[in-house]
């Protein structure tokens, strides 16, 4: 447990004192918002910024967590995981550590998401709605982070990190059902959304701001994130270079 | 008990083998693993640090076996990678205490006080460690490696890419260590500072140990005087009572005598009559870089540098 927050709290001191990377990371989301949320001329509902908001945290989170990948990347290249991995505090902590790191980091980027979406003209929920929609993120961004860590550990260099790290995103955001509702898709690209695990995240979101409890969509997401922690923690606790 | 034993132990890469059935022990020393690169020196390190599993045969710290034990292993231990990681955006303070709360230490502040004070930092614990010289991470990194106490010290090439000065500093410190009680294992490939600074030595040559003892020992092993001779040309080495052909490296030929003096001359002679020209000689007391040349042969590496091709390139810039 220790380990955990110290790991974390090494993590969040360095991205603090980084300064540029906080602001950079936001630009695109917020672009998305702006440019397409607001833009975008759409006929399936009347306020589109509203239907596509969700779709803008989850990739918010998502991107949170795929660059966070590389946070592993540089450790190994620097050569501080081999001090790390000397230390008998639990190898585990070095991965749940980054989890949190990143997922909190994603959870500061969202919420900052979230206040422009609302300055621009998104309907204001109330608290147990943020509440859901937070936890929901949470599990995203956890699974998310899990599964990229995991991969940054066994690629060899930053070159292929972030080759995946393109590879996966841009695929994932728009084969999900981030910016429209499957009844407009075309019937091939809402059976890919379906098993789109960051669907399960925006429908989630989605019907959350909806004012519905997404029990289904939670309790997927809930599965697949314990399911693989487990999985990366297995892996990390065997690890050797 | 000795602080580290391994028997046997043996590492592959696929068909390759890193590290050929080593048995060593060492026990409250400053013990220098030395060889040529790819020799298998930071192998043996990963596998003792427990970053790595042997393919065969097993090793020890302080009791405990590296593979069954690990988290006791890594309790008794700290490992200094060559790669020199500490965190630049913290401060030196910050990157101790970061060490000591993994560690668990109790009464982490005062600890990570007093590891800085050993390692001459106090002064500059509270600055970022961008503004700290090479050295003075190096020495950085030897007070997180302290903080929990440690019994056995691994440092893999403590000393690279640092200037004589540092270099100096950073030896004292390991012998301060040294009479504290702590086991040190070292890799390096300076032999200057493995002769001047280690208890005892290795030297490894692809996996094997090649030769072992204190420095002392292993240079009154070769027990006679070194001549080296700057050759151009091919050699074949003259056959000469008394003299023994020990290796070459580049264009410099080492061979022992039993008497120096007596066989300079000799051997002058014999390699103008071999073919290649005599550039300069020297005698001296053996050192162990010639028990190293002698252990580990012709060393691979100053042949990818080709001389010749290289006065060619010179000329040509005149």
């Amino acid at each position: 447990m220790n380990g955990i927050v110290t790991y974390m709290k090494r993590d969040f001191t360095k991205w603090f004192r980084g300064r540029v990377a906080v602001i950079s990371a936001l630009i695109m989301p917020a672009a998305w918002l702006i440019f397409v949320g607001l833009a975008l001329p759409v006929k399936f509902t009347g306020n589109y910024l509203d239907f596509i908001t969700p779709g803008i945290l989850v990739m918010t989170m998502l991107s949170a967590g795929l660059s966070g990948g590389a946070l592993l990347m540089f450790d190994k290249i620097l050569g501080f995981l081999n001090k790390f991995l000397a230390l008998p505090t639990p190898r585990s902590s070095i991965l749940v550590g980054k989890i949190l790191f990143i997922t909190g980091r994603g959870l500061i980027q969202t919420t900052i998401i979230l206040i422009i979406a609302l300055l621009i003209g998104a309907t204001l929920l109330n608290p147990v709605q943020y509440c859901l929609t937070y936890f929901i993120l949470f599990l995203f961004g956890v699974l998310i982070s899990a599964f990229a860590t995991t991969i940054a550990l066994y690629l060899d260099d930053h070159d292929s990190y972030s080759a995946f790290n393109t590879m996966i995103s841009m695929p994932l955001f728009f084969t999900s059902s981030a910016l429209m509702p499957y009844s407009v898709m075309p019937a091939w690209l809402a059976t890919i959304a379906h098993f789109n695990p960051l669907s399960y995240a925006i429908d989630a979101v989605r019907d959350v701001t909806a004012g519905g409890f997404p029990a289904i969509p939670i309790l997927v997401l809930l599965v697949l994130t314990v399911g693989l922690l487990a999985a990366c923690m297995r892996v990390f606790r065997k690890v050797t270079v | 008990m000795n602080a580290i034993e391994t028997n046997d132990l043996t590492k592959y890469y696929g068909d390759l083998c890193a590290v050929d059935h080593l048995t060593l022990s060492v026990n409250n020393e400053i013990f220098a693993l030395l060889g040529p690169n790819g020799s298998g020196k930071t192998t043996t390190v990963l596998m003792l640090t427990t970053l790595l599993n042997p393919t065969e045969g097993r090793a020890t710290v302080c009791g405990y076996d590296v593979t069954r034990d690990g988290e006791e292993v890594r309790k008794k231990l700290s490992y200094v990678p060559q790669d020199m990681a500490v965190d630049i955006k913290l401060t030196g303070r910050e990157n101790v205490r970061f060490f000591a709360d993994l560690y668990g230490v109790p009464h982490a502040s005062d600890r990570v006080d007093e590891v800085l004070a050993i390692m001459e930092l106090s002064d500059r614990a509270d600055d970022l460690i961008r503004t700290y010289s090479g050295g003075m991470r190096r020495r950085l990194e030897l007070a997180q490696a302290l903080v929990h106490e440690p019994s056995v010290l691994f440092l893999d090439e403590p000393t690279i890419g640092l200037d004589v000065a540092a270099r100096k500093k950073i030896w004292e410190h390991i012998r301060a260590l040294r009479k504290k009680g702590m086991t040190i294992f070292v890799t390096t490939h300076y032999m200057d500072e493995a002769d001047q600074f280690c208890d005892r030595v290795g030297i490894i040559n692809k996996g094997r140990i090649a030769a072992l003892g204190t420095p002392m020992d292993l240079k009154a092993r070769l027990m006679k005087d070194v001549i080296t001779a700057r050759i151009e040309g091919t050699l074949t080495p003259p056959s000469i009572e008394g003299i023994v052909f020990v290796g070459q490296s580049g264009d410099e030929v080492s061979f022992t005598a039993e008497n120096g003096r007596e066989a300079l001359p000799l051997l002058a002679d014999a390699l103008g009559k071999s073919g290649c020209i005599v550039r300069s000689l020297s005698l001296r007391e053996p050192t162990l870089d010639d028990v190293f040349l002698q252990a580990v042969g012709q060393q691979e590496e100053p042949h990818g540098f080709e001389d010749g091709k290289f006065r060619i390139m010179l000329r040509r810039r005149k």
